[in-house]
C-alpha cells in the first residue's frame, strides 16, 4: 500500500490550507492597514475640513485598494489549494477501490435478524451497555437467556484478569459432569494454576492446605500432575530453578481464559468465536475477488443478481474451512451425494462420474489419469470425509 | 497455468456467452498464492470511505470558510467605493465601520482555521490508522474494523446514541463518523417531522456539488412543500409558490411539476390514484431516502451501510451446501438460522480445488498433513490418526462408524 503517497498528497494539501489561510489574514491586513492610514489622514487635517479633502482622500484609497486586488490575491492562493485539493481526491481514489458496493445484491433483508445478530454479538464480546443501548433505539426484544450466561461468562473472565480464579473454579466445579465428558481437565488446570499462585505468594503451609482440600479429589484422575505439583513445594523459594518451572509461566492465565471461554460457548450450543466477526472477516477476505469480479460481469448485471453460484473461487484462509470440499480434478464437479469421491487402488481420489466416464460405464479398465495404474470400477472405493 | 486452464472452464460452464477470458483472468488472480500480509494490503483498499468522508468534511469548511472571507473583503471594497463616491461627511463613520468589520472578519477566520486544523488532524488520524496494520496487531486491528463497521451501520439506521456508546467505549471517535451524521440527523429529523426547512438548508449548502451531479432533491422538497399547501387548501399560496419555487425546475422537469400542479384541481381528498399517492405520508419516507443517498454521494460512501456489504461478501465465499446440514459445526455462522436466513438469497461459493477438514481436529489435510483413508472409506488426517494410535497402541477406531483397525492398515489418499 503506497500510504507514503497518499501522506505526502495530504501533507500538501495541508501545507496549502495554512499557506491559504494566511494569505487570507495577510491580505485583510493589507486592506486594513490602508483604511486605516485613510482614517488618520483625514483625521488630520486640521481646522476645517473640506469635502474635497475627503474626496481625495478617498480617492487615493480606493485606487490604493485597486492597486492591491484582495480578491485576486484571494483567489490565487485558494487556486493553489484546491489543485491539491482534487489531486489527493484522485490519489485516494487511484490506491483505494472507490465503490466497494459493485458486488452488492440489492436484496430486501429484515433488519431486525441484523439487529438480533448485533446485539448477540456484544453480549458476546461484553458490551452490554452498547447492546441495551441498541435494544431501545432499535425496539428489539432482549434476549435476556443468552444475555444471562454471557455476563456470567464476562464476570468470570473478569475476575481472573484480576487474578481471581473463585468464579471460574466454582463454574467448573458445576460443570464437572459436562467436562468430564469432553474429556477437559479444566477444572485441574484451574485448581493446579491456583495452587501455583499460593506457592509464589503464600506459604508452604496454605499451598499444603490447598493441595489437601482441593487436588486430593482430583487424584484418581491425574495422579501425575498432582505428584509433579507436591514435587514443587520443595522449591519454595527457588522456584525458578523448580524442575516444573514452566507451571509458573505467565500465558497460563491467558490460555486457560481461553479454553474456559471455548468450554463455555460450546457447552451454550454456541461457536467459540463471534459468528459476526466471523462472517465479517471473511467478507473483508472475499470482497475483493468479489469486486474484481463484479467489475468482469459489469455488462451482465442481471446475470450478477440472479446467479445461483459465483462462477470462481473466493478463497478464504484456512479459519473460515468449515467444511470438506471434495472437487474433482478430472471433472472439476464439486463431490455430492450422488457424485461422491472415489478412491483408484493407486491412491488418487477422482468422483464416481468421473470414473464411469473413464471405464466407459465400467465395462473396461482404465489408466488413472495421475499415474500410469490400471485400475477397474470394483477396484474403486467411496471415501467419506 | 493450471489456473488459468480451470478459470476457463468455469466460465464455459457458468455460461457459454460470459467473457470468459476476462473471468479467466480475474479467477487467475484470485487464485493467487496469497500471504496474510498481501491479503491485508487487498483488505485495506476496501478502505476508500474511510480516508474520503473526513476529507470531504475539511474540504467544505476549507470552502466555507474562504467563501466568507471573499464575500466579506468584497464587501469591504465595495463599501469604500461607495464611500468615496457619495460619503462625504460620514466617511470616517463608515471606514471605521469597515475597520471593525474586518476586525470581526478576522477573529472568524482564526476560528475557522482551528476547525480546518482539527479536520486535517482527523484526516491524518485517519492514515495512521491504516498504516498501523501490521501482522503483529492483526487480530486487535481487525476487532477496531469490526467496530467501526458496526458504528457506520448505527449511524446509517439513525441509532445515534447507541453509535455514540459505541465509539467512546472502545475509544475510536477519530475513526468514526460521528460528526458528519450529525449534519444529517438534523434533517432527517426535520423530515420526519415533515418540516423541510433543514432540507432546504442543507441544499443551499451544498449547492454547487447537487448541481454538479445534476440532483433533484430540491425540487422534490419543494414539490412537498407545494402539496402540504394544497393540503391546507391554501390555494393562492400553493399558486405563488409554484411560480417563485417550481417554475425554475420547469426546464428540466416538467412532467413532475404538471403532475404536481393538477392537484389544485383534484384536492387531498382525491381518490384518482395518480394524485392521491402525492398525499400520503410514505411521500415523507421517500424525502428520507433521497436525502440518505444524496448525502452518502456527497461524501463518497456507499448507499448500503458497510456492515450489509461485507457481511454479503462474507456469507457468500462461506456458503456451501453443506452448512445447511444437521451436523453443520457451530463454529461456522451459516450454522445459525439467523445468518442463514440472511444468506438465502445469495449464491453458493464455488471451489476449484478440494478443500479438505479434518473431522475430529478439524484441520485442514493438506500436503502437510494429508488425509488417510480408514479400510471403510472414512477419512482423517494423518496427525489424528497418530495421535490415536500413539495414546491406543496403534489401534484407531473410526469416531463415525466405530470401526476397529490397525494404523498400519491405512492408506494414503492423493487428492490433487
Amino acid at each position: 500500500m503506497e500510504l507514503n503517497t497518499i501522506r505526502d498528497a495530504f501533507d500538501r494539501v495541508a501545507k496549502k490550507q495554512k499557506l491559504s489561510t494566511s494569505k487570507s489574514l495577510e491580505v485583510i491586513d493589507q486592506v486594513g492597514q490602508v483604511i486605516e492610514q485613510a482614517l488618520a489622514n483625514i483625521q488630520s487635517i486640521q481646522g476645517p475640513t473640506s469635502p474635497a479633502d475627503h474626496k481625495s482622500i478617498l480617492m487615493e484609497l480606493k485606487t490604493k485598494l485597486n492597486a492591491i486586488s484582495p480578491n485576486n490575491q484571494l483567489e490565487g492562493s485558494q487556486k493553489e489549494l484546491n489543485t491539491n485539493l482534487s489531486k489527493y481526491q484522485k490519489t485516494i481514489e487511484k490506491y483505494f477501490n472507490p465503490d466497494i458496493s459493485k458486488a452488492y445484491r440489492n436484496v430486501d433483508y429484515d433488519p431486525h435478524i441484523l439487529n438480533h445478530i448485533i446485539v448477540s454479538h456484544f453480549y458476546r464480546v461484553g458490551l452490554f451497555d452498547v447492546a441495551d443501548c441498541l435494544i431501545n433505539e432499535a425496539g428489539e426484544p432482549e434476549v435476556v437467556s443468552i444475555k444471562l450466561r454471557f455476563r456470567e461468562l464476562h464476570r468470570i473472565l473478569e475476575a481472573m484478569r484480576a487474578r481471581d480464579l473463585k468464579p471460574a473454579l466454582y463454574w467448573a466445579s458445576t460443570n464437572r459432569e459436562s467436562l468430564n465428558h469432553v474429556g477437559s481437565n479444566l477444572e485441574l488446570k484451574l485448581h493446579r494454576l491456583q495452587f501455583v499462585e499460593i506457592l509464589q505468594s503464600g506459604t508452604q503451609g496454605d499451598a499444603l492446605n490447598y493441595a489437601r482440600t482441593h487436588l486430593s479429589p482430583l487424584a484418581p484422575l491425574h495422579m501425575d500432575e498432582i505428584q509433579k505439583l507436591m514435587g514443587c513445594l520443595l522449591w519454595v523459594g527457588k522456584l525458578d530453578k523448580c524442575p516444573y518451572s514452566e507451571l509458573f509461566s505467565e500465558n497460563h492465565w491467558e490460555k486457560l481464559a481461553e479454553e474456559l471461554t471455548r468450554q463455555f460457548c460450546s457447552f451454550l450450543g454456541q461457536s467459540y468465536k463471534s459468528p459476526l466477526s466471523v462472517a465479517l472477516a471473511a467478507g473483508v477476505e472475499g470482497l475483493p475477488t468479489l469486486i474484481k469480479l463484479a467489475n468482469v460481469m459489469a455488462v451482465k448485471k442481471q446475470e450478477w443478481q440472479a446467479m445461483k453460484q459465483l462462477p470462481v473461487p473466493v478463497d478464504l484462509g484456512k479459519e473460515f474451512q468449515f467444511h470438506s470440499i471434495f472437487v474433482c480434478p478430472v471433472s472439476r464437479e464439486q463431490g455430492s451425494e450422488e457424485n461422491p469421491p472415489m478412491q483408484l487402488p493407486c491412491g488418487h481420489v477422482l468422483c464416481k462420474q468421473s470414473i464411469m466416464k473413464l471405464s466407459k460405464s465400467s465395462t473396461r479398465t482404465f489408466k488413472c489419469p495421475y499415474c500410469p495404474h490400471e485400475a477397474s470400477v470394483a477396484q474403486c472405493k467411496q471415501l467419506y470425509f | 497455468m493450471e489456473t488459468l486452464a480451470n478459470g476457463n472452464n468455469t466460465a464455459a460452464a457458468a455460461g457459454p456467452t460470459t467473457a470468459a477470458a476476462a473471468i479467466a483472468a480475474a479467477a487467475a488472480a484470485a487464485a493467487a498464492p496469497s500471504s496474510k500480509l498481501s491479503q491485508l494490503a487487498e483488505s485495506l483498499k476496501l478502505e476508500h470511505q474511510f480516508l474520503r468522508v473526513p476529507f470531504e468534511n475539511y474540504k467544505k469548511t476549507i470552502r466555507a470558510n474562504h467563501r466568507i472571507v471573499e464575500k466579506e473583503v468584497s464587501a469591504v471594497v465595495s463599501g469604500v467605493s461607495d464611500a468615496a463616491d457619495n460619503g462625504e461627511l460620514s466617511a470616517v463613520e463608515q471606514l471605521n465601520s469597515l475597520v471593525s468589520r474586518l476586525q470581526g472578519l478576522k477573529r472568524k477566520l482564526e476560528e475557522g482555521s482551528r476547525t480546518e486544523h482539527l479536520q486535517a488532524q482527523r484526516c491524518r488520524a485517519r492514515l495512521d490508522h491504516l498504516e498501523s496494520a501490521d501482522a503483529d496487531n492483526l487480530s486487535e486491528w481487525s476487532d477496531t474494523r469490526l467496530k467501526r463497521i458496526l458504528v457506520d451501520y448505527m449511524l446509517r439506521m439513525s441509532y445515534y446514541d447507541t453509535a455514540i456508546k459505541l465509539a467512546e467505549s472502545s475509544n475510536i471517535m477519530d475513526l468514526v463518523d460521528i460528526d458528519v451524521f450529525n449534519e444529517a440527523k438534523k434533517v432527517i429529523d426535520a423530515l420526519q417531522n415533515k418540516e423541510v426547512a433543514a432540507a432546504l438548508a442543507w441544499c443551499t449548502d451544498n449547492k454547487s456539488r447537487l448541481k454538479k451531479s445534476k440532483s433533484k432533491f430540491e425540487f422534490q422538497l419543494r414539490l412537498q412543500e407545494f402539496i402540504e399547501l394544497v393540503r391546507a387548501e391554501n390555494n393562492l399560496r400553493a399558486i405563488a409558490y409554484a411560480r417563485k419555487h417550481l417554475a425554475p425546475w420547469g426546464a428540466t422537469h416538467m412532467k413532475e411539476l404538471q403532475r404536481v400542479m393538477a392537484t389544485l384541481a383534484f384536492k387531498s381528498s382525491t381518490d384518482c390514484a395518480t394524485y392521491k399517492v402525492l398525499f400520503e405520508p410514505k411521500q415523507w419516507d421517500y424525502l428520507v431516502d433521497q436525502f440518505r443517498q444524496e448525502f452518502c454521494k456527497i461524501y463518497g460512501m456507499t448507499f448500503e451501510p458497510l456492515l450489509n456489504i461485507y457481511l454479503q461478501a462474507g456469507l457468500s465465499a462461506l456458503k456451501t451446501p453443506f452448512c445447511y446440514e444437521d451436523d453443520c459445526t457451530k463454529e461456522d455462522p451459516l450454522s445459525q438460522e439467523s445468518f442463514r436466513k440472511l444468506a438465502q438469497p445469495l449464491p453458493f461459493s464455488k471451489q476449484h480445488h478440494s478443500k479438505l477438514v479434518c473431522y475430529i481436529t478439524k484441520e485442514l489435510m493438506d500436503t502437510e498433513n494429508p488425509p488417510l483413508v480408514l479400510p471403510n472409506g472414512y477419512v482423517y488426517s494423518t496427525k489424528a490418526l497418530e495421535e490415536m494410535a500413539k495414546k491406543n497402541n496403534g489401534k484407531i477406531t473410526c469416531p463415525r462408524t466405530g470401526l476397529v483397525c490397525n494404523y498400519s492398515e491405512v492408506v494414503k489418499a492423493y487428492i490433487s
